[in-house]
């Protein structure tokens, strides 16, 4: 019975079936194994290489910057954000939970909370929420749950991170400002490498992920001398992103050089105190907010060096350290009156009023269109002809003396100390019978050019505006009309179309002084190594002279300053049509000095402005405007327009150390509300200075 | 007494060298699967635990007459429907469903139990028939009897051992001889059944990536966890696009067993195994960290091992006494190739995703014990294989 061979109680041929299944899938399985790890196992190699191997981009530290008396303005402090890379996490959610419990009670980031989408590290949403996030953009890359979190919980989670598969810690050096608001709109802050940027940043070594760039101020000017370049190193890496062991050789990072800036963070202060004070002044008075915003500036005339930049109102640059915050960002830019986040010492312009009139002052006596002592008759208001319809007396327009009997007979010094319109408008536009040929538009324009108008002056920072000296083709693009003597009264008193940056006006005065040499402005006087020794030394840098007889040809400027940026001199060539050189008898540019000195003295700023036991020239300034709030108050009618207050003025008057410009927006008359910002300003120098003096 | 022990003669040798091997192949692999992970430090010397109280369960089932199974086999079959149905009220819950008892330091998972039960039992019921095999009745008793125990399973939930005792039983009614006309339309049936329940899927084909719903008949009955819907829908329809998640874990054992080449990385040197890009590498994936450490020769190794011990199962079917042992072989040796190629053919991305554990291999003590204790009731077969040595 027994049948040894066959099968008793399982049908052979089913049996012989089965057999035939085994022996199918064994030769598919062995067939699959053969086609992954013989015949495409280079390929499966790579692939698990490209699993273990990781670039790591080694961030190099930033450079930090110092003022002129080298106290530190920016610091880099570490800061601690917790990541997750979402594809590492464990499967089960049960594990993954324990992951989220974990990190929420360290970093107080709660699990489950719904919130508005927002950029990483703003905080609103719960730790699933940012995990999905993180899922949906770039599950392998680590994204951040929790951002600066405290030192002690960044300690804890690296202990943990073994177990906790997908979750990684990393310090990232974030900046700090010390002098924060003060220096905000001078220095700038640092962005997330934008979207549209990030392939270049990427070509230079950059992470778009980690890495920040400077955007505004010297932040923004000086990225590529502050940022240093990136290191790299091959690591292999667990499952977790934890490196096990570097491979081949590693590039160091080359940390950032540090900056020395001009600035003076006391005269700063100083500067910012007092503007800031004006303004407040003005809108407790006014109780509402009628200046918005003010700026100034203070140089020395003889190297350009800047020694405070104020822009007001500021923001608070420390809060976009680590991140930029939607409300505090949004806060800022719905302020269009005031627009924190322009640095309106640069970037502003407006009609720069009477300050203005130091042109035409030095076009007239050069050109010969009056002597110093011609005396002009100001009878407090004149009114010239349509000259296209001269007949007709009803499109005759009138032009008034801010003083309404008028001046009388003035000459030239006394016009310039205080600041009599008639005056001005006759030798600037000319008339019919005293003075026959003004100095005209065209020439008005030369000499503002002359004195950095019209232009940027190339300072090293972001944002620099170039203000506008019109002319009659301009008019007639723009607004489609022909040039009027009315128009040429109007810009010889820096009315009308003129605008120009606070920076400008300041240049203009800062040429007066120092007896003709434009001087390039500039923030930053070294770029110094690690250990503060000075790599560079910014030089100062005349672009062009007015009083040395001799004109320098357009590609001619800055060509004797080798540290003048070529970028910036390409900006300061490319920006004019013609050189602004000109020739300006040295007696002009005196006379012009002194002038000035009788604004101080007896002129319109007297009283207001004038140091003690020390010389100084000034030029008030008070430029109509016509906004839309003015506009709404129905202000911009004539003799009922409001103005915006400046001051310019330098000192010693005898060899000028310091040049400064206040300008507060709608701020009244010049000399009122700027005079004393200015002077307070020099007061403090002078009084540094002495401090300085003894100390040292 | 002296019968007794001549029988031992008849004992498989190889087939337990085989299941040693294996065995102790599979408790290395863990080893090094596992090493660096604290949290998993524990499961070597409780699969060594296993592996040692499972060889001594071998052969205690050798040593006891199989046919004794038969007499008991109403009593087994309550049994387990009890200790299924006591596995909502006192299991403990693990990753989502409730699938083990905790005794003591071990934890029993009945549904592995109710495997070897449903072999004994199945086998059982068709051997007492074995006269009317070509009654469609059979059929249907037959799978009356296995419904209640794999209900129970479903409803943990816990899919494919639900699906292994359907092909349980299905390799069982195969190999007792229905007639192929009846099996035909036991397919026909399954495939109409197919029919009824592909709208219902349509969704999660479809709709690329659905709610996170599970798959339920008219909103009611849940037949299929969200997971289980993914899993398959990932399978057919890779997303080229998400190149995480659900094809991570399949992706990263292509890319183990493929860099593992010819002769391997080494034992403990597989970048992926230790570094820990291959997930679930001590259970589901167990194959790919020997295909990487030992390369195609090691992969290879294992998948013959395997395979000769389903053949020396099969092999005891066909030497069985009688229809019961047979069975009993027979239904062993499925078990163990179901889940083998299975789970081989999860790791080498062939099949969709299941869980299925890798015989022997793959860590997990219930499992282990199982196909030991199926081991065993085919040396116990082999044994008595002679009438003669009654």
């Amino acid at each position: 019975m027994a049948n040894a061979s066959g099968s008793r109680h399982v049908p052979k041929l089913r049996l012989q079936v089965t057999y035939g299944v085994m022996a199918a899938l064994t030769i598919l399985f062995i067939g699959r194994l053969i086609s992954l790890q013989i015949i495409q196992g280079e390929y499966y190699r790579e692939l698990a290489d490209e699993n273990r191997f990781t670039n790591v981009n080694l961030a190099a530290p930033r450079g930090v910057i110092y003022d002129r008396n080298d106290f530190q303005l920016v610091n880099n402090i570490p800061s601690y954000n917790v990541y997750i890379t979402a594809a590492y996490l464990p499967d089960s959610e049960a594990e993954q939970e324990l992951i989220f419990e974990r990190i929420s009670e360290l970093t107080g980031v709660p699990i489950d909370q719904e919130g508005p989408p927002a950029a990483p590290c703003v905080p609103g949403r719960g730790i699933k929420q940012l995990v999905l996030e993180g899922r949906t953009n770039r599950p392998y890359d680590p994204w951040p749950i929790a951002c600066d979190v405290d030192v002690t919980a960044a300690r804890v989670l690296r202990e943990w991170q073994v177990d906790m598969p997908g979750v990684s810690v990393e310090a990232v050096p974030v900046r700090e400002y010390s002098t924060g608001e003060l220096t905000a709109s001078l220095i700038g802050y640092m962005v997330p490498i934008p979207a549209t940027l990030k392939d270049y940043y990427e070509a230079q070594g950059f992470d778009a992920s980690r890495d920040k760039v400077g955007y505004a101020g010297v932040e923004g000017m000086y990225q590529d001398v502050l940022a240093g370049s990136n290191g790299r190193k091959l690591v292999e890496v667990d499952v977790a992103g934890l490196q096990i062991r570097e491979y081949g050789s590693v590039t160091q990072p080359v940390a950032g050089n540090n900056l020395r800036l001009t600035i003076d963070t006391r005269l700063q202060d100083v500067a910012r105190a007092a503007l800031d004070l004006r303004i407040d002044l003005i809108n407790t008075y006014a109780g509402e907010r009628r200046s918005p915003l003010g700026a100034v500036i203070a140089m020395n005339p003889q190297t350009g060096e800047i020694l405070a930049m104020v822009s007001l109102p500021a923001y608070e640059n420390n809060r976009f350290a680590r991140f930029i915050p939607y409300d505090y960002y949004e806060q800022l830019i719905t302020d269009t009156r005031g627009r924190p986040l322009v640095n309106h010492a640069i970037s502003l312009e407006q009609p720069p009023g009477s300050t203005f009139k130091m042109v035409t002052a030095l076009g007239i006596l050069n050109e010969g269109v009056v002597t110093p002592t011609q005396e002009i008759f100001d009878p407090g208001q004149i009114t010239i002809s349509n000259a296209y319809y001269p007949n007709d007396p009803g499109q005759a327009k009138a032009f008034v003396c801010w003083k309404e009997e008028g001046h009388g007979n003035i000459s030239y010094l006394d016009a310039i100390a205080e600041s009599c319109n008639i005056y001005f408008y006759k030798v600037g536009g000319g008339y019919p019978g005293e003075v026959e040929v003004g100095l005209g538009i065209d020439r008005v324009g030369m000499y503002a050019r002359a004195l950095g108008y019209g232009a940027p002056l190339g300072i090293d920072l972001i944002g620099e505006e170039s203000g506008l000296i019109p002319d009659p083709y301009w008019k007639r693009i723009n607004l489609g009309e022909s040039w009027s003597t009315g128009d040429t009264y109007n810009a010889v008193t820096g009315q009308g179309f003129v605008l120009a940056t606070p920076l400008q006006v300041l240049t203009s005065i800062s040429t007066i002084a120092n007896g003709g040499r434009v001087m390039w402005p500039h923030v930053v006087s070294d770029i110094l190594d690690g250990e503060g020794n000075v790599m560079q030394h910014i030089d100062p840098c005349m672009l062009w002279d007015i009083s040395d007889g001799v004109i320098t040809p357009l590609e001619n400027i800055g060509a004797n300053c080798p540290t003048l940026p070529q970028d910036l001199r390409q900006e300061i060539i490319e920006s004019r049509e013609t050189t602004p050189d000109m020739n300006i008898e040295p007696w002009v540019i005196e006379l012009a000095q002194e002038g000035m000195l009788k604004v101080v003295t007896e002129g319109t700023a007297h009283g207001r402005a004038d140091l003690e036991n020390i010389s100084s020239g000034g030029k008030t300034g008070t430029g109509e405007f016509c906004d839309e709030v003015a506009r709404e108050q129905n202000l911009c009618r004539p003799g009922n327009w409001p103005t915006h207050s400046w001051y310019a003025a330098f000192a010693p008057f005898e060899n000028p150390e310091i040049v400064v410009v206040a300008f507060v927006y709608n701020g009244g008359e010049g000399a009122v509300t700027a005079g004393p910002v200015v002077r307070q300003i020099l007061e403090a120098y002078f009084e540094l200075k002495a401090v300085d003096a003894v100390t040292q | 007494m002296q019968a007794s022990t001549r029988i031992w003669r008849n004992f498989d040798i190889w087939l337990l060298a085989a299941v040693a091997v294996i065995t102790i192949a599979g408790i290395a692999m863990i080893q090094s699967a596992i090493a660096g992970n604290e949290s998993l430090a524990e499961t070597v010397p409780r699969q060594t635990i296993y592996a040692v109280i499972g060889l001594a369960i071998t052969i205690a089932t050798t040593a006891i007459d199989y046919r004794i199974w038969s007499a008991l086999s109403r009593p087994l079959y309550i049994i387990t429907l009890v200790l299924l149905a006591l596995i909502p009220l006192a299991g403990i819950v693990g990753f989502g469903s409730a699938r083990w008892f905790n005794v003591g330091i071990v934890n029993i998972q009945p549904s592995e139990l109710a495997k070897i039960l449903m072999i004994l039992i199945v086998a059982d019921y068709l051997a007492r028939h074995k006269n009317e095999i070509q009654r469609p009745r059979i059929i249907v008793r037959s799978l009356l009897l296995i419904a209640p125990p794999a209900l129970l399973i479903i409803t943990q939930p816990d899919l494919s051992t639900a699906i292994v005792i359907g092909v349980i039983w299905l390799a069982l009614i195969w190999a007792a001889g229905v007639p192929l006309k009846h099996l035909a339309k036991l397919l026909g049936v399954m495939l109409v059944i197919i029919l009824i329940i592909t709208p219902f899927l349509a969704p999660y084909f479809l709709n690329e990536y659905p709610q996170q719903n599970d798959f339920k008949l008219f909103n009611r009955y849940t037949i299929m966890k969200y997971y289980q819907m993914q899993r398959l829908v990932s399978f057919f329809l890779p997303d080229p696009e998400a190149q995480y998640g659900e094809t991570y874990n399949v992706n990263q054992a292509r890319i183990t067993i493929g860099s593992g080449g010819w002769f391997g990385q080494g034992y403990g040197q597989g970048t992926q195994v230790q570094l820990r890009f291959l997930k679930v590498r001590h259970t589901d994936f167990i194959f790919s960290v020997m295909a990487e450490e030992f390369g195609f020769v090691g992969a290879t190794t294992v998948l013959l091992l395997l395979m000769f011990i389903i053949y020396r199962c099969l092999n005891a079917a066909r030497m069985a006494r009688d229809t019961f042992g047979a069975l009993i072989c027979y239904g062993v040796a499925i078990i163990i190739f179901f889940q083998g190629a299975f789970n081989i053919g999860v790791n080498l991305n062939l099949f969709p995703v299941s869980g299925l554990p890798m015989p022997f291999f793959s860590y997990g003590g219930s499992s282990l014990l199982t196909n030991l204790i199926g081991i065993g009731l085919v040396e116990s077969v082999m044994l008595r294989h002679k009438q003669i040595q009654l």
